[in-house]
């Protein structure tokens, strides 16, 4: 493969898929949290036990094929692959490794650029491993099960993105994507990226990343480890990111060798029944459905799609409110005040007719910007009619006897108004602010710097 | 404790054919009270110590039965112990024991084998003088060649036909749960209850057995098949045929799978076992050591080489080797291949013939002093007249039909996939001929 | 191919097994002469031929996402004396 641009980067996703089950035996995958609490003889790897397949795992990753467009082999065949570590209870691993579950698809990135898939395919999650102290000063090992067996799938890139923004991009896609499906949910599952990158100038000697969890994660090591290559020498390797560095693992040569086997104890399963699967319309196809029903910014319309459930919110408001407002209130107003609070759309429970109440009263007028954000705030902290809230409190706009407020407000401020004259734009914002203060906020500032600048 | 654990202890003392006896066993209510039951060492029987006869896992009680012990104790039989075995399966002589365990004797002279690697099974089943069916388990000849050194009926269904969940593996590919009695009556009683398919067991069949197969007149392909045969027991076998009313005998040949036979299963076996054997590291059950201050290769292969038997080592690195990189087709992938042709010879016979038969063994039990100058080699090729039925995945049994020098011969009867009733009724035929 | 002392040790290796000078001896005696017998297998011919995973096939087992109850924690630390605050105690994962 010839490789022209200053970065080349490629990715292997491990996602995990949101089934109760793990996947090869009955072990809940949520719950309790305390250490080997999820576990049974078989994801301990106890003599005797073997694995019996999942059949929503298989229908979750068959979806998630049909939606990227890769081709889906006829046959489900399992391999074993085999190397010694702690954290794998059998010391092998069920994959596939003859022939994957998907060959082929692709994830649309933002101006249209799109990103091949080379494979998908199912494997079983090893155990946590966690540390005394320090991993490289640590005597020795804390192993946890409960996420031994965990179904997951592998996606792997072509190596066809050329910046660790763009690597970003990639992964917030593909989790839109995945929870578009109801495959998986942002709360409850893992996903992990290891990242293979090169640079030009080391002549693309390419370096691989593991384990590097979250989006934000990913676009740091990127960038730490494209500036680590620029100063010092590459050698064709495995890395490690800690949060802050990339560090070498020393892998020795005989784990390489992998001795794969096809798994005795699982049949071969036909994939046809899992083809008729409906795909609901994803994300890209949601956005530029907005742009062009309802003539919204483009950009407004990619960040609402890109999550389900603000996506829904957004085409039921719709309905009821101009799709404008809906989308600046919804995009800027509500993201912001989520993030603020640390909090996810699914988990504020949002009443949709309240927002629509909320916006309604933006539209008509009948409040200002400022007290509509405030009850914006409220909303995602409780739940609660704010037409009643506005009326018990009186928060309507004034427009009536402004006028009067002005005067008043320039008769007491006269150094303020002086220095407006003389060319101050903020003793105007000073002003206004006064009216506002007396009003208690209920004015439109708007409506209230019209009127300052024709009085004075 | 009861009088049947009582004798059980007194043969144990005189041929070792246990690894555990269940001093509280007691007798159960079902279709099989009455019976007692040995369980080779390899299945698992909940809170008593499950080793597959080795010494890496030494202190492992199963936190569940197997399905087929559960199966068992709801129909009323007596589990009364653990019996011995090669550990893991490895051997024909149930010689290599694992590190600190004791070689079982043979019933009729205790300077020879029991055959294996179910030898103590066998070897109780003989000697046993209260009912009694051993439950053990064959990959490439464990059942019916220790029924053959031993005299007893050893009986090995169709792959799947009972579940393995909680059978300690060997290969699973290969692996079946079978019995060992010494009449036909019991061994049909027993192997309806265990017979079924089992959720926890995704290769386990779901159709039924047919116990009331009625074959009208038998048509038996009679193996030719020299090399290396003892002439006496080659007599013997088609004596026992010839003894059979209202049956028609042909001569069959089956080049393929005694050409091929027995490096195909090695390969097969070996590589599934070293895969199997790779959890055996010193972490979560069985022996373990200090892990602390060490690294995992270091602390992994020191539990691993302190553990094993030297057979276990054999086989693990025959197998690994079998499956690595630039070994792996021309004998992992390869041996899968031919496996494909020696099935399709059976399958091709089996269109023309009700059972097939051969002598079980080429020879009667060895002496341990002849077993020990055998290279590994020497002892895998004990077992070419076996392997082609456990591949084949076909059931097969091995019946006594006669003796040499007061040692007994035994005779294997195969037929096609599911006709475990057809087998069954074949042996019926021989037992009441003998 | 080459079996030889230090195919042995690769494999054991890969393997996790320490041999002795002994058993490395032995071990490549005893493969020599077994993958000698073995070689009997290239005068097979296995073109077109399907490989056989198992002896007979069960058709599409799928088992329902439904949970069963896991063992609780002392179950799952019961035969270990090499735990600490519910955690297996392992060894180092870096050499």
């Amino acid at each position: 493969m010839k490789f022209t641009s200053e970065v080349v980067i490629g990715l292997e996703i491990h996602v995990q898929l949101d089934t109760k089950t793990k996947l090869f035996c009955s072990c809940r995958t949520q719950g309790e949290d305390n250490p080997n609490t999820r576990t049974c003889p078989i994801c301990l790897g106890h003599p005797g036990t073997r694995p019996t397949l999942n059949k929503k795992a298989l229908e979750f990753a068959a979806r998630f094929c049909l939606a990227v467009g890769s081709k889906i082999a006829p046959e489900l065949i399992f391999s074993r692959k085999s190397y010694f570590y702690p954290d794998m209870s059998k010391n092998f691993q069920i994959t596939q490794f003859e022939e994957p579950l998907g060959v082929g698809g692709k994830v649309q990135l933002k101006e249209g650029k799109n990103i091949n898939l080379i494979r998908v395919h199912m494997e079983e999650d090893p155990a946590a491993i966690s540390y005394p102290g320090e991993m490289s000063k640590s005597s020795y090992s804390l192993i946890d099960y409960n996420r031994s067996g965990n179904p997951l799938i592998e996606i792997v890139t072509a190596p066809e993105m050329t910046s660790p923004e763009e690597a970003r991009d990639f992964l917030n896609r593909l989790i839109s994507i995945l929870t578009y499906l109801k495959i998986f949910d942002v709360n409850r599952c893992i996903i992990k990226a290891d990242a293979n990158i090169s640079i030009k100038e080391r002549d693309y000697t390419r370096v691989e990343i593991k384990n590097i969890t979250g989006f934000k994660e990913l676009e740091k090591a990127l960038n730490y480890e494209i500036s680590r290559q620029k100063k010092e020498k590459v050698v064709q390797e495995t890395r490690g990111w800690d949060g802050k560095i990339t560090r070498s693992l020393r892998i020795k040569e005989t784990e390489a060798d992998y001795g794969y086997i096809i798994e005795p104890d699982l049949t071969i399963i036909k994939t046809k029944e899992f083809l008729n699967q409906k795909i609901p319309e994803l994300a890209h196809q949601k956005a530029a459905k907005y742009i062009q029903a309802y003539s919204i910014d483009p950009v407004d319309a990619e960040v609402m799609a890109m999550e389900l459930e603000l996506a829904e919110l957004f085409e039921n408001v719709v309905q009821k409110v101009d799709p404008k407002l809906a989308a600046k209130w919804l995009r800027k107003e509500l993201l912001r005040v989520l993030n603020y609070n640390k909090k996810s759309l699914k988990e504020v429970k949002l009443d949709e007719k309240y927002l629509v109440e909320l916006l309604e009263l933006v539209e008509r007028g009948t409040i200002n910007d400022l007290t509509a954000q405030k009850i914006m705030e409220e909303l995602v902290k409780n739940q609660f009619s704010p037409k009643d809230y506005v009326q018990r409190n009186k928060l309507e706009q004034i427009s009536d006897g402004l006028e009067e407020v002005c005067r008043k407000v320039i008769s007491e401020n006269k150094k303020a108004v002086d220095d407006y004259k003389l060319g101050s734009e903020k003793s105007l914002n000073f002003l206004v602010g006064q009216v506002m203060r007396q009003t208690k906020g209920r004015a439109s500032p708007q409506a209230v710097s019209e009127i300052m600048k024709k009085l004075i | 404790m009861n009088n049947i654990i009582k004798k059980c202890k007194v043969i144990d003392k005189e041929y070792n054919y246990f690894t555990v006896i269940c001093d509280d066993a007691k007798p159960g209510r079902g279709k099989l009270s009455g019976l007692a039951i040995s369980v080779k060492d390899c299945i698992c029987v909940k809170d008593v110590e499950s080793t597959a006869g080795s010494k890496i896992l030494k202190g492992y009680r199963p936190l569940f039965d197997a399905t087929v012990i559960e199966k068992i104790r709801k129909e009323g039989g007596m589990i009364i112990g653990k019996t011995s075995q090669d550990a893991f399966g490895f051997g024909s002589f149930n010689t290599n024991v694992g590190l600190g365990f004791k070689v079982p004797k043979n019933p009729f002279d205790k300077e020879r084998t029991t055959g294996g690697s179910s030898g103590g099974g066998a070897g109780l089943t003989q000697k046993a003088d209260f009912p009694h069916v051993a439950l053990t388990e064959s990959t490439g000849g464990s059942i019916e060649n220790p029924a053959a050194f031993c005299g007893v009926i050893g009986f090995c269904p169709t792959y799947g036909r009972v579940s393995r969940y909680g059978l300690i593996s060997y290969a699973d590919s290969l692996d079946k749960i079978g019995l060992m009695s010494k009449t036909v009556k019991d061994l049909r009683k027993v192997l309806e209850v265990i017979s079924g398919y089992d959720d926890k067991d995704a290769t386990s069949l779901k159709e039924k057995i047919n116990f009331e197969s009625k074959t009208k007149k038998f048509k038996i392909g009679l193996i030719k098949f020299d090399q290396g045969v003892d002439p006496e027991i080659k007599t013997a076998v088609e004596g026992a045929v010839k003894k059979l009313k209202n049956v028609e005998v042909a001569e069959v040949s089956l080049p393929i799978t005694f050409k091929y036979g027995i490096p195909t299963y090695y390969i097969i076996s070996t590589s599934e076992a070293s895969s199997n054997l790779a959890r055996l590291c010193g972490l979560r059950y069985g022996i373990e050591g200090n892990p602390k201050n060490k690294s995992f290769n270091e602390y992994f292969s020191e539990i691993r080489s302190q553990n094993f038997n030297e057979e276990s080592k054999r086989r693990i690195i025959l197998g690994t080797f079998a499956r690595m990189a630039g070994y792996r087709d021309a004998y992992y992938i390869k041996a899968t291949k031919v496996r494909t042709k020696i099935i399709d010879e059976y399958k091709n016979l089996f269109k023309t013939f009700d059972v097939i038969v051969s002598p079980t063994m080429p020879v009667v039990a060895p002496k341990f002093s002849e077993i020990n100058k055998m290279s590994a080699l020497q002892q895998y090729l004990m077992d070419v007249l076996t392997v082609g039925p456990n591949l084949a995945g076909i059931p097969h049994a091995s019946i006594p039909v006669g003796n040499k020098e007061g040692l007994p011969i035994g005779l294997m009867a195969c037929t096609d996939h599911l006709q475990e009733g057809k087998l069954l009724e074949f042996l019926q035929l021989v037992e009441d001929s003998s | 191919m080459k079996i030889d002392q230090e195919l042995t040790r690769k494999v054991a290796k890969t393997a996790r097994l320490n041999l002795t000078k002994e058993e490395e001896e032995k071990f490549t005696k005893d493969l020599q002469e077994i993958l000698k017998a073995f070689s009997i297998l290239d005068s097979i011919d296995i073109k077109n031929t399907r490989s056989s995973f198992r002896p007979i096939e069960q058709q599409d087992i799928l088992r329902e996402d439904e949970e069963k109850s896991c063992i609780d924690q002392e179950e799952a630390l019961k035969f270990t004396k090499n735990k600490l605050n519910g955690f297996f105690i392992g060894p180092r994962t870096i050499e």
